[in-house]
């Protein structure tokens, strides 16, 4: 395992800093799946939210974002995020192969876009359930029970960092700020189209870009996605 | 559908106002009288729930009489309460930076939404865009993908398409959902497939000289034109 404790705490510390007024949520979250790959010893980490239709959409994710995505978009009809939805426990599948009965969709996706392990955490806010933090691995094997407990830990956090926890005491706030992050992440998308267009580059490659951009000039993803949109830039370079 | 919002929400009244090419707000339509008198007011002064609500998100003021209310819309607030509306509460209709316009619901009676409303004020939001981007497309679709559970406009590919169709129409992005959307309906096709065909680059779409009509090309696909579309007012600009 390569959980170190010091590492643990560098990466609460570096969110917890992240948490200040007026912060990135797309950023906040981004930083997120990354470190739950590094800490969890997974391959990819998605984090979505479900709307109030109950649709579930992408947010951030660590890496790959159209295989992400479309994994996340097929779990509209099943798979281990919808099923740790309705459960509010995680859901864990250990082995993919052994998958299609349960998910007959999403269990092939998933193994065509090469997992084959895979663990899904619900983002509870008290009683409700508003999200979930889905990992991906490419070999098949369990989570070792203090893994699931830091993966828990992390989507605590990622519930927090989107629902501001201390202005949580009225309901409509809860619900603005998830139709906030859901809203965030269509602008990027829009940007993503925008620049891959204008570039001539792929989606993906669309993404990192945004996503390098916004971290050297120390801007938010929303922001810098709201300026390629508009058209207030038009070039970025990798 | 502004009644069916007004009734399941327990309020006397909704608007739906449209956000103009240039940014600018105006109501369109109105259930109720107050709430048109209203409407027209925010659009007046320039101020209100709705017009925070157009730049910023969802607002929500349950109390129009109380004193942070009063603070942040100094003449609306005292205006709205004194004809008897307490409860104003604003959603976007809208998707990212496609943003066309406000929804708008009044109530006699302060106090918050409640989740229950808020989910349903918010579901008719998403009705009225997909109703507003057809309506501009001149196609009578809509909401027959939305009855079908998966709101369209939620996908990803949707959106990234649009960004890359508002590059090569040289046109906002609610413009490029229009055309998406018009062009699957023409075609009657997904829309997620269109979309997904744009984000593949099988397929283009080019705005003709008239700038009324839109093709799209590419390998193998219907180059079908053009749903006519006469009453767009910047069409292919």
């Amino acid at each position: 395992m390569s959980i170190t404790d010091r590492r643990v705490r560098e990466t609460f510390v570096e969110l917890a800093d992240t948490l200040v007024d007026d912060y990135d949520v797309l950023g906040f979250l981004d930083v997120l799946a990354h470190r739950v790959v590094e800490l969890l010893d997974v391959d990819a980490c998605g984090v979505v939210l479900a709307d109030h239709h109950g649709t579930i959409s992408l947010v951030a994710a660590s890496s790959e974002e159209t295989r992400l995505l479309e994994l996340s978009q097929l779990q509209n009809a099943e798979g281990p995020c919808l099923d740790a939805f309705h459960l509010g426990r995680p859901v864990s599948v250990a082995d993919l192969r052994t998958g299609d009965e349960r998910w007959p969709q999403f269990a092939p996706a998933a193994r065509d876009a090469g997992f084959l392990a895979v663990h899904a955490l619900p983002m509870r806010l008290r009683e409700v359930v508003v999200g979930a933090m889905n990992l991906f691995a490419v070999a098949p094997g369990g989570l070792p029970a203090d893994s699931m407990a830091l993966g828990q830990a992390m989507a605590d956090v990622a519930t927090i960092g989107i629902l501001h926890e201390r202005t949580l005491r009225q309901q409509g706030v809860v619900v603005g700020q998830l139709q906030a992050a859901l809203d965030s992440r269509i602008l990027v998308e829009q940007a993503k189209g925008v620049l891959a267009e204008r570039m001539s580059v792929s989606v993906d490659e669309a993404f990192a870009l945004l996503r390098s951009h916004a971290r050297s000039t120390n801007s938010k993803l929303r922001d810098l996605a709201a300026a390629v949109v508009a058209g207030a830039i038009t070039e970025l370079s990798a | 559908m502004l009644e069916a919002c007004a009734v399941a929400l327990g309020a006397v009244g909704c608007g739906l106002s449209m956000v103009g090419a240039a940014g600018a707000r105006e109501p369109v339509l109105s259930v109720g009288v107050l709430c048109e008198e209203l409407e027209e007011l925010q659009f007046t002064l320039g101020q209100g729930p709705g017009v925070d609500a157009a730049g910023d998100g969802v607002v929500l003021a349950p109390d129009l009489a109380a004193e942070s209310a009063a603070r942040r819309w100094p003449v609306f607030a005292p205006a709205a309460a004194q004809r008897g509306v307490r409860g104003l509460f604003a959603f976007p209709v809208a998707a990212g930076a496609a943003r066309v316009g406000v929804l708008d619901v009044y109530r006699r009676e302060p106090g918050e939404l409640g989740a229950a409303h808020l989910s349903t004020a918010l579901a008719f939001a998403d009705a009225a865009l997909v109703l507003v981007l057809d309506e501009r497309g001149a196609v009578g679709t809509g909401l027959d993908q939305y009855r079908h559970g998966m709101l369209p406009e939620r996908r990803a590919e949707v959106h990234q398409a649009a960004g890359m169709v508002s590059v090569q129409l040289s046109v906002e992005v609610s413009e490029a959902l229009v055309r998406l959307r018009a062009y699957a309906y023409v075609h009657e096709r997904r829309l997620a497939e269109v979309a997904a065909d744009v984000v593949a680059r099988r397929l283009r779409f080019t705005s003709n000289r008239r700038g009324m009509n839109d093709t799209a090309s590419g390998n193998g696909m219907m180059d079908v034109p053009p749903h006519p579309d006469p009453d767009h007012p910047e069409g292919g600009a």
